[in-house]
C-alpha cells in the first residue's frame, strides 16, 4: 500500500484529543493526590475541617475535567464518535495544535495549583475562619488553565469552518 | 450597603442591679465590651479567672460525659446535622436548666469516672495479657519458676536464645561444660528464637556450670512468679474476667445515663453562658456600691438598649459619638437580597474606617456571575429547591449557614434564568432523549442564543460584563472618595481611569479588528472615534501627571506617574479575565452533554432506558458537584481581585458582642 499523507489527519487530530485528555489528567491526578495528603492531614487534628478540606483538595482537579472537555469536544468535532472521519492532514495537525494549551497548562497548573493548594490547607488548619482567603490563592492558579481552555476551545470550534 | 453607625455606650449602675443588667445585655446580644482605664479612686476590676476556670471545667466535664456515652449509646442521628443549628430554649426552660445544673454535673462528674475506669481497666487487662503472652512458653512446668535449688542439686530455669531439640542442647552443654555428667535437661517449649528449659544439675558444679550455661547464650526469664507458671496463668486469666466484669458493670452505669444526653448538653451551654459572664463581670469597673461598663454598640439598638436598663434596672445611659481616630467594631446590614453575600465580603475583609460596605452592588454581580458559570436551568433548578427545603426544614439553621443556603438559592434563580437564556436543561438531555427513546426531534429553544454555536458572541458578553463590573467598581471608588470628601483624588484616581479606558475601549470595537475577530459590525462615526482617542489621550496624560503626586521631586514624579499608566496592562488582563465566564459556562455544558450522549450510547428499549438513567444520574451529579464549587470559586475571584482591587481595601474588625457563646442551643428571652 502506498503512503498517503493526507489519511494522517485524523491521527494528529486524536493525538491531540488524546494529549489533551491524558496530560491534564495526570497533572490533576498528581495534584488532587498531593493536596488529599494534606488535607487528610488537617482532618486529622480537626475532622471538622472535612468539608473545607475537600474543596481545598479539589481545586487541582479541574483541569483534568478541563482536558476531558476538549478531548471530548475534539472528538466530536473529528468525526470518531460518530460522523465523517475524512479529515485533511492540514486539518488534523491544526486540531493537534489547538489541543496543545490545554494539554501543556493543564499540566503544570494542575501540579502548581496543588501546591498552593497545599499551603492554603496548612493556612486553613492553623485558622479556619480564613478559608474565603486560603481558596483564592489556589484559584489564581487554576485562571491560566482557564484561559488555555479557551484557547483551546475557540480553535477547535473555528477549525471545523476552515476550508481547507 | 450600610456599615452600621457604632455608638460608645457607657452604663453606670448600682452593683445590686449587677447580675440582671449583665444577664439582660447577654441575653440581648448588643454591646461589645471594651471597657477604658479608669483612673478613678475607689474603682477596681475584680478578678474572675478562678469563677470563669470553675465554669469552663463544668462545661467541659458535661461535654465529656457525652463524648463518652456517644461511644456506647449511638447517638441519635439528625439527617443532614450540619443545617440544623441549634434549639431554642425559653427563658423557662434556662431557669430549670440552672436549678439542675448541679445534679447533672454531679451526674456527668460519675459518668466520666465511670469511663476512666474503663481505661484503666482496659490498659489493665492489656498489661495482664502481655504477662500471660509471657508466661504461655512456661506453661509445661509444673514447678514454680522461681525454684532455685535442693540440697544436693541446682537447677536452672530459664531460655537460650535459639531453637533446640533436648538432645541439641545436651550435646551442646556437654561441648561447653564436659566434665558435667550428672545433668538432666529438659526442654519445655522451643520456639523461633527461644528454647526453654529445665535444668537439674549436681550442686557441685556450682557456678561453673553457670558460666558454661551463659556461654551458651543461657538467660533467667525476667520477674518469674512464685508459683507455677500455669497457676499464674489462671490467677491472671481470673483478674482479667474480673475487670471485664468491671467494665461491663462501668459500661451499664454510662448507659443508664443515656437518658440524660440532653441535660448535659444543656448543662454544658448553660456553663458556657456563665462562664461568659464571668469574662464580662471581669471588665467591670467597680466601686463599693457602683460600677461602670462601656463598650459599642449599634445605633439602631442603643435607644432600645437604654430605656430597657433606665427604666428596668435604674441604670444611668451615656451614648456617645466614636471618636475620630477610634477603631469602631464594624457590623454590615443588609436587606434579604444582599444579606446572604456578607459572609463573601467578611471572608475577603471586612470593611475598614471610612470605607463602605459593597455587598449591595456585589450581590448584583455575584448572583449574575454565579449564573453566567453554571448557566443550566435544571441544575438551578435543583440548587433552589434544595436551599429553599433546606431552610424550611431547618428554622433553627445559624445564621452564617442562613445566609450561606439563601446565597446559593439566589444563585440558583439566577442559574435557571442565564440556564434558560442559553437553552441548557441538564446540557442537551431534552433532545437526546426525545430522539433516542421516542425518535422526536424536541428541544426548548434558548431564549437568547446557544453558546455552543455562537461561542465568540458569548465572549464579547463575558468581557462586556467584566467591563461593566470593573466600572462599577471605579463608580465605587469615586463614591467611597466622595464620602471621605478627597475631590481631588476622584479626578485622578476615576476619571482619568474612565477616560482611559473607556475610550480606548470605544475605539476599539469599532476598529476592523474587532469586526474581523467577533464578526459583529459595529459602525461609530469618525467624529466619535475621535473623540474617544482624545479623551483616553487626555486620561493618559492626566495620569501621568498625577499618579506620582505623592512624590517632591519632578522627575520622579513623572517616572511614577508613567508606572502609574503602566496599570493599563492591568485593566486589560482584569477584561480578559472575565473571559473565564465563557470558559466555565462552555465546561459545564459541554460536559452535561458528554455524559447524555455516554447515557444515550446504550440505545433505546428499556436496557437503554436503565442504563441512561444511571449515567444521567452519576454524571449530572458529579458535574452539578464539581460546576457549583468551580462558579463559586471563580465568583469569588473575580469578586476579590477584579473588582474589589478598584475600590476596596478593608481591614475593619467584626462586631463581637457580649452575648452567650453556646454550642447546642440558644437560650432565648421568651418565656
Amino acid at each position: 500500500m502506498e503512503f498517503d499523507l493526507s489519511t494522517l489527519g485524523i491521527v494528529f487530530a486524536l493525538l491531540g484529543a488524546v494529549s489533551a485528555a491524558l496530560m491534564a489528567g495526570i497533572g490533576s491526578a498528581i495534584g488532587v493526590g498531593l493536596a488529599g495528603q494534606a488535607a487528610a492531614g488537617v482532618v486529622t487534628e480537626d475532622p471538622g475541617l472535612f468539608g473545607k478540606s475537600l474543596i481545598l483538595q479539589l481545586l487541582p482537579g479541574t483541569q483534568g475535567i478541563y482536558g476531558l472537555l476538549i478531548g471530548f469536544i475534539t472528538l466530536t468535532q473529528i468525526g470518531i464518535l460518530g460522523g465523517d472521519p475524512n479529515i485533511s492532514f492540514q486539518k488534523g495537525l491544526l486540531y493537534f495544535v489547538a489541543c496543545l494549551p490545554m494539554a501543556f497548562v493543564g499540566l503544570t497548573s494542575a501540579r502548581w495549583q496543588a501546591r498552593a493548594s497545599v499551603a492554603s490547607l496548612g493556612l486553613l488548619a492553623k485558622k479556619p475562619d480564613q478559608f474565603g482567603k486560603a481558596m483564592i490563592f489556589p484559584a489564581m492558579v487554576e485562571t491560566y488553565a482557564v484561559l488555555a481552555l479557551l484557547i483551546s476551545i475557540l480553535s477547535i470550534f473555528s477549525i471545523g469552518g476552515l476550508d481547507i | 450597603m450600610a456599615v452600621l453607625v457604632m455608638k460608645r455606650i457607657n452604663i453606670y449602675a448600682l452593683k445590686s442591679n449587677r447580675k440582671k443588667i449583665l444577664e439582660a445585655l447577654q441575653l440581648k446580644g448588643a454591646v461589645q465590651l471594651k471597657s477604658e482605664q479608669l483612673d478613678m479612686k475607689n474603682f477596681a476590676k475584680t478578678d474572675t479567672s478562678s469563677a470563669m476556670a470553675t465554669f469552663e471545667k463544668n462545661a467541659q466535664v458535661n461535654q465529656s460525659a457525652v463524648d463518652e456515652l456517644d461511644k456506647l449509646v449511638e447517638p441519635p442521628k439528625v439527617f443532614l446535622s450540619m443545617f440544623a443549628g441549634k434549639e431554642p430554649v425559653s427563658a423557662e426552660g434556662y431557669n430549670r436548666v440552672a436549678e439542675k445544673a448541679a445534679d447533672v454535673t454531679q451526674s456527668a462528674y460519675k459518668l466520666t469516672a465511670a469511663a476512666k475506669r474503663i481505661t484503666d481497666n482496659e490498659a489493665d487487662i492489656t498489661r495482664l495479657e502481655t504477662q500471660i503472652a509471657a508466661l504461655e512458653p512456661w506453661a509445661a512446668l509444673d514447678v514454680p519458676m522461681r525454684m532455685l535449688a535442693t540440697k544436693s542439686t541446682s537447677i536452672y530455669i530459664g531460655s537460650f536464645p535459639e531453637e533446640l531439640t533436648e538432645s541439641d542442647t545436651k550435646q551442646r552443654l556437654a561441648e561447653a561444660f564436659p566434665e558435667g555428667d550428672a545433668i538432666d535437661v529438659e526442654v519445655i517449649s522451643a520456639m523461633k528464637m527461644q528454647t526453654n528449659v529445665f535444668i537439674v544439675a549436681s550442686a557441685k558444679y556450682g557456678p561453673k556450670l553457670e558460666a558454661a550455661l551463659r556461654s551458651l547464650g543461657f538467660a533467667y526469664p525476667p520477674s518469674p512468679p512464685k508459683i507455677p507458671p500455669k497457676e499464674q496463668i489462671k490467677t491472671l486469666e481470673g483478674r482479667i474476667d474480673e475487670l471485664k466484669a468491671e467494665i461491663a458493670s462501668s459500661e451499664k452505669e454510662i448507659k443508664s445515663y443515656s437518658a440524660m444526653r440532653a441535660d448535659f448538653l444543656l448543662t454544658h451551654d448553660y456553663f458556657l453562658t456563665r462562664a461568659e459572664k464571668y469574662n464580662a463581670l471581669g471588665e467591670l469597673w467597680q466601686s463599693r456600691h457602683v460600677f461602670v461598663i462601656s463598650g459599642y454598640i449599634p445605633e439602631i439598638d442603643s435607644e432600645n438598649v437604654r430605656k430597657v436598663l433606665e427604666a428596668e434596672f435604674e441604670a444611668f445611659v451615656e451614648l456617645e459619638d466614636v471618636a475620630e481616630n477610634e477603631d469602631a467594631p464594624v457590623k454590615l446590614k443588609n436587606g434579604g437580597f444582599s444579606a446572604p453575600v456578607e459572609s463573601v465580603v467578611e471572608a475577603y475583609s471586612l470593611p475598614g474606617k471610612g470605607e463602605i460596605d459593597p455587598s449591595k452592588v456585589m450581590s448584583i454581580f455575584y448572583y449574575v456571575l454565579f449564573g453566567i458559570m453554571l448557566a443550566d436551568a435544571a441544575y438551578g433548578l435543583l440548587m433552589t429547591v434544595a436551599c429553599a427545603v433546606l431552610l424550611k426544614i431547618f428554622p433553627h439553621m445559624s445564621s452564617n449557614m442562613r445566609r450561606a443556603v439563601r446565597m446559593f438559592r439566589n444563585c440558583g434563580i439566577s442559574t435557571i434564568f442565564w440556564g434558560a437564556m442559553f437553552g441548557s436543561y441538564f446540557g442537551d438531555a431534552i433532545p437526546i432523549v426525545a430522539e433516542t427513546f421516542f425518535n422526536t426531534q424536541l428541544s426548548i429553544p434558548p431564549l437568547w442564543f446557544n453558546p455552543l454555536d455562537r461561542p465568540m458572541q458569548l465572549l464579547v458578553f463575558s468581557l462586556l460584563v467584566g467591563i461593566i463590573h470593573i466600572f462599577t467598581g471605579l463608580t465605587m471608588k469615586l463614591y467611597t472618595l466622595v464620602k471621605q470628601k478627597q475631590y481631588k483624588d476622584i479626578l485622578y484616581d476615576v476619571i482619568f481611569w474612565y477616560m482611559l479606558v473607556g475610550g480606548l475601549i470605544v475605539a476599539f470595537i469599532s476598529t476592523s479588528m474587532f469586526t474581523s475577530m467577533t464578526q459583529i459590525t459595529i459602525s461609530l462615526p469618525p467624529i466619535v472615534t475621535t473623540i474617544c482617542l482624545a479623551a483616553a489621550g487626555v486620561g493618559a496624560v492626566g495620569i501621568i501627571a498625577t499618579a506620582g503626586r505623592e512624590s517632591r521631586n519632578p522627575g520622579k514624579r513623572i517616572l511614577k506617574g508613567l508606572y502609574g499608566l503602566y496599570n493599563l496592562s492591568g485593566y486589560l488582563s482584569d477584561i480578559l479575565s472575565y473571559s473565564r465566564l465563557l470558559a466555565l459556562g462552555l465546561a459545564a455544558s459541554v460536559i452535561s452533554s458528554v455524559f447524555n450522549q455516554m447515557g444515550a450510547m446504550f440505545g433505546g428499549g428499556v436496557v437503554g432506558a436503565i442504563a441512561f438513567a444511571i449515567v444521567f444520574l452519576i454524571g449530572h451529579t458529579l458535574n452539578i458537584a464539581i460546576n457549583i464549587l468551580g462558579s463559586y470559586v471563580h465568583t469569588n475571584r473575580l469578586q476579590f481581585v477584579e473588582f474589589f482591587g478598584k475600590f476596596y481595601e478593608g481591614g475593619g474588625n467584626k462586631f463581637e458582642p457580649f452575648s452567650e457563646k453556646t454550642k447546642y442551643y440558644n437560650f432565648t428571652e421568651e418565656k
